[in-house]
């Protein structure tokens, strides 16, 4: 919803299309077949966007005020902004907030990503658009709320928004075809928009979304495999046993690229991501793996990586959130003539992660109760999770047979260290089987069980320790696409 | 003297400074070496900075009631990394601040991995980022002579301009804000929750690629 707010309004504001100016009218009227001079544009490449430090810098800070219109329009009392919430804001420092978890985890990693695309859709580099993205976090933490500027916001905007920001814009791009012409090309780059809405917003504005020329080439994956799964999730927890209700989800995961093989100084060029709708909430899962580095070991059998990657699990259970940074090593190993499996095991550090926690003693969250004094997007507590750093681990294996997939195996451990919050070690183990069979052409059925166990090690005088058990079992049907 | 006289004078002394005479161009310098920018940076993928700050620093904490000082106190900020291109580097910082108060000292050291990047390549103007831990030694309310030591989580953002950016050896003047996540502050008498120290720097360094 708020992207494609922020769609129609960045189109809106698209000045250029009522611009009497005759030079700027020449660049809208374009002939699709006309060849251009791409290099004098400071284009990477002819299908490339031109490049623009200024201007990424200045829609960065247009995506801030957008965003700070916004939540005046909503009436929040953390919006009006005065050059003295500013000012206080500059001499109180950074703090810990107080706001709601998805709002957090997700909210504003999202912010991230548009500030990140704003840098990509200005020509700038992945790591280029990554420095934007601090600065756009910086300056709305600092000058977009009267909410004192928050560190946790900080990281989660940064790192979240260059993991999101990358995959929605490479994501963009697999919807665009740049060589098509008429209503099919304008669907196809509305649809685009609507993952990145500043990119999108930026072809149309410069005329680049009728413009017929090739995709650029670092744009265009490897390979590509997509798959979406329909089914019913039991979910279980330590106080009760798997309930007989389950609970209807959507997850697709889209794998970008090729991670197990290859020599990449690309960033994202090789990533793959996981949504989940329902399931215990309307937004259950997010999880990003982008690979910043690859390369080949010895002989090349072995591949060394690093990854960015991104994490948010919220249900009716539990939920977690992280940024971490990740070296894995892997290989693909030949069972049979037509059976494989991709082995690969990682390690990394988590620079800030979440988990939900309730105060020693208390089982139950309890109800939230209204606060008279507090305007309208003002938190003030208390917040039922925890904040702080930590280290992860993992392992996976995938088998597949005539190249499609067939079992995979996922275990992931991670350690948080409590900053913020009750202060506890929290030790994360989550393993998950999945099992599918092919039933018809790109039609298949699947089972899946998954284990989260949680163990809370708390700093209190007894040093009591807690844990968490939460069984789950899924049926389902997929559809994949290669 | 005659007015002759006073006039042969002024034209001998016209003369003497029209006329001609033998100049001999200055010895040429030795030639330096005509080297790019670029290729000159190529030389060398190191990343060294080192230098001293100023700085303001505050400890607050999410549930204090009480208005806590500002203290200003003088720093040193070293950078070891590796220049990844022209625009971007990458490594590890050091920060020391020592901070007396009336009741004690406090040495804080922060560790971190960071990011420094310039958007303009012919230009020295830069931002950096990065994160790691901080180490706390506090004087103040502890028991004894021993400091109560304790860890923290890390951030530092802050930007600056580097003067001669592609040249081996320059300068730049920086403005940073390190942030000191500590969790817990134990103290003589108790530990005070969720407390975060802010440490805004102004500082001049030398830096060597």
């Amino acid at each position: 919803m708020t992207f494609n707010l922020l769609t129609c309004v960045l189109l809106l504001a698209s000045t250029p299309a009522l611009e009497p100016n005759p030079a700027k009218t020449a660049v809208l009227r374009i002939d699709p077949q006309q060849p251009f001079d791409w290099k004098a544009e400071r284009r990477a490449c002819e299908g490339c966007p031109r490049r623009s430090v200024g201007r990424a810098l200045f829609q960065t800070t247009m995506i801030n005020v957008f965003y700070e219109a916004a939540n005046l329009i909503r009436g929040q009392v953390t919006a009006r902004i005065t050059p003295a919430t500013w000012w206080d804001n500059m001499a109180q420092g950074w703090v810990w907030d107080l706001d709601d978890f998805v709002v957090n985890q997700v909210g504003h990693p999202y912010q991230g990503n548009n500030y990140f695309t704003s840098g990509r859709a200005n020509g700038l580099s992945f790591y280029e658009s990554a420095a934007l993205t601090a600065f756009g976090s910086g300056t709305w933490e600092y000058y977009g709320e009267t909410n004192f500027p928050s560190v946790n916001d900080f990281i989660n905007t940064t790192l979240g928004g260059i993991a999101l920001g990358e995959m929605f814009y490479r994501a963009a791009w697999l919807v665009r075809d740049t060589r098509a012409t008429g209503r099919g090309r304008l669907w196809r780059e509305i649809g685009a928009t609507a993952l990145d809405p500043v990119t999108g917003y930026n072809r149309f504005r410069t005329g680049d979304a009728k413009r017929i020329t090739d995709k650029p080439a670092d744009m265009v994956p490897s390979t590509l495999a997509g798959l979406a799964s329909v089914g019913v999730l039991w979910r279980g927890s330590e106080t009760r046993a798997i309930d007989a209700a389950g609970q209807p989800f959507l997850e697709m995961d889209l794998l970008y690229g090729d991670p197990q093989t290859g020599q990449s100084r690309t960033p994202y060029d090789a990533f793959g991501v996981r949504l989940r709708f329902g399931g215990g909430s309307s937004f259950s899962e997010a999880r990003v793996r982008g690979r910043l580095l690859g390369q080949p070991l010895g002989s090349g059998k072995m591949q060394f990586t690093v990854m960015q990657s991104y994490d948010f699990q919220k249900n009716d259970a539990y939920a977690t959130g992280a940024q971490s940074f990740e070296a894995a090593v892997g290989m693909t190993q030949p069972l049979s003539s037509r059976t494989n499996v991709w082995l690969m095991g990682w390690g990394g550090l988590t620079v800030l992660g979440a988990v939900d926690s309730l105060p020693l003693g208390i089982t139950e969250r309890p109800e939230e109760p209204e606060e008279p004094d507090a305007g309208q997007g003002v938190s003030e507590g208390p917040r039922f999770y925890d904040y702080g750093p930590g280290a992860t681990f993992g392992g996976l294996a995938y088998f597949s047979r005539d190249r499609h997939l067939v079992a995979a195996f996922f275990y992931e451990g991670r350690h948080l260290y409590s900053l913020d919050g009750v202060r506890a070690n929290h030790f994360l183990q989550r393993v998950r089987l999945d099992l599918l069979l092919p039933l018809r052409g790109s039609f298949g059925f699947g089972v899946s069980g998954e284990y989260f166990f949680r163990q809370s090690f708390y700093q209190d005088a007894d040093r009591t320790q807690v844990e968490y058990r939460y069984p789950q079992f899924r049926t389902y049907f997929t559809w994949s696409i290669e | 003297v005659s007015r002759r006289l006073r006039a042969e004078l002024c034209c001998g002394l016209l003369l003497a400074w029209l006329a001609p005479s033998v100049v001999a161009a200055q010895s040429a310098p030795p030639a330096a070496p005509t080297v790019p920018p670029d290729e000159a940076a190529e030389a060398s993928r190191w990343w060294l900075v080192a230098g001293g700050t100023f700085a303001t620093v505050r400890g607050d904490c999410q549930t204090c009631e009480e208005d806590f000082p500002y203290r200003h106190a003088g720093g040193v900020l070293a950078n070891v990394g590796y220049r990844v291109n022209d625009r971007m580097d990458v490594g590890g910082e050091l920060y020391w601040m020592p901070t007396d108060t009336a009741q004690g000292r406090i040495l804080t050291t922060h560790i971190d991995a960071v990011a420094q990047f310039r958007p303009w390549a012919s230009q020295g103007f830069f931002v950096k980022g990065g994160t790691g831990m901080a180490y706390v030694r506090n004087w103040v309310d502890a028991i004894g002579p021993d400091p109560i030591n304790s860890k923290a989580w890390s951030v530092v953002i802050g930007g600056g301009w580097a003067f001669r950016p592609a040249a081996r050896v320059g300068l730049q003047v920086f403005g940073a804000q390190h942030v000191a996540a500590l969790g817990d502050l134990q103290t003589a008498e108790e530990d005070i929750p969720d407390v975060v120290g802010n440490f805004w720097t102004l500082g001049v360094a030398i830096v060597i690629r």
